[in-house]
């Protein structure tokens, strides 16, 4: 690898003092052009970048990921309020949405848009594909190694890298107890969650980043060990085009993000042999159109997993915070598209959803201990669409089929029969405008589908698919090793290759899909070389 | 706190028109018995266009186009007043109005304001402890495997 290399120097050298903290350059605080000559330039640090960094590092080869976030260690974030969190290490500071289109709600994503992307941000659950998905993929679509057999060794080998391991039943929250309890009284089972957590202390706000360095997102998994390996990460900076010349990607260019007004302003330059644009469903179609590429199929097909909670208001103290922020989940609605998750968040975050204002208001948020949360998600048929438009953010679309309102509306009433069946005394519905509810009775009218979808609040967290892997060019984006049909040497690996929703948590999925591809990369590099200096 | 060790981004969003709206609407939400001081309220605003500045331009834009919406929003329902203009016990059933109304916008604004607004009101220690939050302090973990 060559480098500029007074940035570097100064910049990526470990510090005794501080032996936890990943050596990355950051971009916002950089005076001069920078430019960089590697093996392989990866476009985003998340789930999927970061283990094609280590992948690749490990065998040998100059790495250089480049991140649009900041970076902020995980003493740094577990010490931010919530909203500082969001701000600092969430796109939009945590506001971006996806506008409903038609009899859609509109709804609210989370992505991370640091060091570590969204795993810093998410609740560390971890599933892997469902059998029944790798068997629409390996079957209808003919992805032949997308099958149960063919995946499940790179599981394996992510789980032990990040430490995936099952909730215990002491570190239920009471709120999580309740949901269990509540799920009893309709006959169905809640199971122990698996998450990627070592010494978790049941903070209950891994979403905001884990206060005890206790989740093992990959900033604190993955990247350290592509680091020991030789990689480098730069923060702040801006990927703005690809450089495809004769067909073949060549690098990037882009800007880093300036350190008061947040907007672009040093250029940079990497030259690679191979390009991995890592940047998530929401942005990996955007940076995809800009440098050139013009398949149809770039930006649609996004699925999110609409997802809603209920609150349920108890007479007991529940103290919700204390545990696990999720422990439980039920895939007993497997088959009609619903899964059932136990959640939490932060009691600040949490108030924000409750109904009412003014006094009514006031009060739910005063009773605040006495409440816990139920959710759930859909199984959704991609009516989502990802485009380019005024700013750097992209204007996201979603247009939910029936079926999946339907889906939705059951899952808010399951929940709601299930705190009745716990024993709630007030259940907050998803629903704007809606005061409490005090009998199981008051739920009826969800099965009736007369409510309009934009009264529904509803949030993402797993946009997936907007750059589909597929078995031809004519119906997707990428080839089954990952690499562009339209571009040699151009590779995306992240959550946007997933060819349709999976219906469970997306963060393991990425990973170990991840991991498949950057080991065939690993494989093929010799061959991605040769051509690169054709 | 541990300090943190990078820059962070100093822009700004909110004009000094839109600062009565904003203030307005954190009195009917969070005060409607005058239960914060209009010092709170003053350094709240600040508050909100700390956090919502990192966001990109056309979010920004959005929300203080919300914003414009809001303040006139009275007249849609015939009210000749400005939201901020009105009593706190007016804007409070004006805000109930705007959530239930049928317009698929009108609650929105209510909605993204009040999500905002709420989790950094919600988040001030003193708010905190009123309501039962140990803060940091955790028994579950400590709990042996049974």
């Amino acid at each position: 690898m060559t480098v500029n290399a007074e940035a570097f120097d100064h910049s990526l050298h470990h510090e005794p003092s501080k032996a936890e903290r990943l050596p990355v350059l950051r971009g916002r605080e950089q005076t001069r052009p920078f430019s960089a000559d590697v093996d392989v330039v990866v476009i985003g640090s998340g789930a999927g970048g970061a283990v094609v960094a280590r992948e690749l590092a490990r065998d040998g080869r100059s790495v250089l990921v480049l991140e649009e976030g900041g970076h902020y260690s995980p003493q740094e974030y577990g010490a931010l309020p919530p909203s500082q969190s969001f701000r600092r290490l969430a796109r939009e500071a945590g506001m971006s949405v996806a506008l409903g289109v038609g009899d859609t709600p509109l709804i609210s994503l989370l992505a991370g848009k640091c060091v570590g992307g969204s795993s810093v941000l998410t609740g560390a659950v971890c599933f892997r594909i469902p059998n029944e998905v790798l068997h629409t993929w390996s079957g209808e679509l003919g992805l032949s190694r997308m099958t149960p057999d063919g995946v499940d060794s790179y599981f394996e080998e992510v789980e032990d890298i990040c430490h995936v391991e099952t909730v215990p039943h002491h570190m239920r929250s009471r709120a999580s107890e309740l949901f269990a309890e509540g799920a009893a009284s309709l006959g169905v089972e809640m199971k122990s969650m698996r998450r990627n957590t070592s010494g978790c202390r049941g903070a209950a706000r891994c979403n905001f980043g884990c206060p005890n360095g206790a989740k093992m997102s990959v900033d604190v998994s993955f990247l350290p060990d592509a680091v020991r390996h030789g990689a480098s990460i730069v923060s702040d900076a801006l990927v703005q085009k690809i450089d495809i010349t004769g067909g073949k990607a060549r690098g990037v260019r882009g800007r880093f993000l300036d350190g008061v007004t947040g907007e672009p302003g040093i250029p940079f330059e990497v030259r690679a042999k191979v390009v991995v644009v890592a940047c998530g469903s929401m942005h990996t179609p955007v940076l995809l159109r800009k440098s050139g590429l013009d398949s149809v199929h770039i930006g649609r097909h996004l699925t999110l997993h609409p997802a809603v909670r209920i609150g349920a208001l108890f007479d007991e103290a529940v103290d919700g915070w204390d545990g696990a922020l999720q422990s439980v989940y039920s895939d007993h609605y497997w088959k009609e598209g619903i899964w059932l998750n136990g959640v939490y968040s932060a009691v600040n975050v949490l108030a924000a959803a409750f109904p009412g204002i003014g006094h009514e208001h006031r009060r739910l948020v005063k009773n605040s201990p006495n409440l816990a949360f139920f959710g759930g998600m859909v199984h959704d048929d991609g009516g989502g669409q990802v485009r380019r438009w005024l700013s750097r953010e992209p204007l996201v679309t979603y247009k939910m089929i029936r079926r999946d309102k339907e889906r939705l509306l059951k899952t808010i009433q399951i929940l709601g029969k299930m705190a009745f069946g716990a024993g709630a005394r007030e259940v907050l519905l998803p629903i704007f405008g809606m005061g409490t509810i005090k009998k199981p009775k008051e739920l009826d009218f969800l099965s009736e589908n007369k409510i309009a979808a934009p009264r529904i609040e509803c949030m993402a967290f797993h946009p997936l698919g907007s750059a589909k892997m597929s078995t031809a060019r004519e119906t997707g984006v990428v080839k089954p090793t990952g690499e562009t049909w339209d571009v040699e040497n151009l590779f995306v690996i992240d959550g946007s290759i997933l060819p349709t929703s999976i219906g469970v948590n997306s963060q393991l999925p990425i990973m170990g899909v991840s991991m498949m591809l950057a080991r065939g990369l690993v494989d093929d590099f010799a061959k991605h070389a040769r051509k690169a200096l054709a | 706190m541990v300090p943190l060790v990078t820059k962070d981004f100093l822009r700004t969003t909110l004009r000094p028109r839109h600062r009565p709206i904003v203030r307005a609407l954190a009195e009917a939400l969070f005060s409607p018995a005058g239960e914060a001081t209009p010092e709170r309220l003053d350094a709240f605003v600040d508050e909100v266009d700390q956090f919502i500045s990192p966001a990109s331009k056309t979010l920004r834009f959005g929300l203080v186009v919300m914003l414009g919406v809001l303040r006139w929003s009275p007249l849609f329902f015939g009210k000749f007043r400005l939201f901020d203009d009105m009593t706190v016990d007016e804007r409070i059933a004006h805000l109930e109005r705007l959530d239930r109304s049928k317009v698929k916008q009108l609650p929105l604004i209510v909605v993204a304001y009040k999500t905002v607004m709420t989790m950094l009101f919600y988040e001030d220690q003193q708010e905190l402890a009123g309501l039962g939050y140990p803060g940091h302090a955790r028994k579950r973990y400590l709990k042996v495997a049974s």
